[in-house]
């Protein structure tokens, strides 16, 4: 009796510990373009991911169609003050190019850009550029836009945005997905 | 009675008008002003000049604006798995009669 009594209490316990296990998980998504697999992130859990694909938009005034690569955004499902984005546009090769890629957009994204910081680092072993800055979009926000040199003349953009009074928590699952983040090329 | 008739109603109308407030202050709403679908970080990363000639004033010296990438159309949809349902068949033209129900007998007396 004490056998089993014991038997059962190691079952319970691997029971917890396998059920907490897959809760701790992220969900893999892989970036690809033009069926090459580019690099890849986790999605923390309980966000939200919209993925887009490469096509032409038009602009109104001008009327000339332009190529739009894909762009990756994520947030969490019950919140609008945080949003990541990833997008590794064709043309751009190395981190200069992704910075000057980066002035192009970023009057698009945020209001009244401020740059208040630029380092090199390193994320997933590779070079990368991180510029931070803080802006207005609807009040007041803060990004982060990162430039990853991936191999074979790729680059990696990604753009985090906090708004103010945004919970300091997301930082950590921000911080989570760079470091889930993996060339695959 | 119209005293009565006026309490009531006063009583009615505050009773709704506090639970509308009340509804009001529901903590489960999510966002401000934000709608389904609304995503506007997510269309201004689509959206840049940076294989187009346009007028910025950048006065650091930017590198060469590279060659604009290939228009790669979007490859032929490949078949999917699941195949489209199969045209509903149509009646035929005509129907059998409908079954009717048996006509209610009365019941042979019981001796």
């Amino acid at each position: 009796m004490r056998i089993r009594l014991k038997t059962a209490l190691a079952a319970c316990a691997a029971l917890w510990v396998g059920a907490a296990v897959p809760a701790a998980a992220d969900t893999p998504v892989t970036y690809t373009d033009a069926e090459r697999a580019l690099f890849s992130f986790a999605v923390p859990d309980f966000w939200v991911l919209r993925t887009g694909g490469p096509r032409d938009i038009e602009d109104t005034e001008l009327g000339d169609p332009r190529a739009v690569a894909r762009v990756m955004g994520f947030k969490p499902v019950t919140d609008d003050s945080v949003w990541m984005g990833f997008v590794s546009p064709a043309g751009v090769n190395s981190i200069q190019d992704g910075l000057r890629y980066l002035e192009d957009i970023d009057k698009f994204l945020v209001n009244d850009p401020t740059v208040t910081s630029t380092s090199d680092t390193r994320i997933a072993g590779l070079p990368a550029k991180v510029i931070r800055g803080t802006g207005t979009r609807d009040g007041g926000v803060s990004f982060t836009a990162t430039i990853i040199d991936l191999p074979r003349g790729r680059v990696a953009i990604a753009v985090t945005i906090l708004r103010n009074g945004a919970d300091p928590a997301y930082v950590d699952d921000l911080n989570a997905v760079f470091a889930s983040f993996r060339s695959l090329q | 009675m119209t005293r009565k008739l006026m309490k009531r109603s006063v009583l009615v109308l505050g009773l709704g008008i506090s639970s509308l407030t009340l509804a009001a202050c529901d903590g489960v709403s999510v966002g401000v002003g934000v709608g389904y679908g609304y995503d506007p970080f997510y269309d201004s990363m689509l959206w840049n000049d940076y294989y187009h000639d346009v007028d910025v004033d950048i006065d650091i010296d930017r590198p060469d604006r590279p060659d604009r990438p290939p228009v790669n159309r979007p490859p032929a949809r490949p078949t999917p798995p699941i195949a489209k349902p199969p045209a509903r068949p149509r009646p035929p033209v005509a129907r059998p009669p409908a079954a009717r129900p048996p006509i209610h007998r009365p019941a042979p007396r019981r001796g």
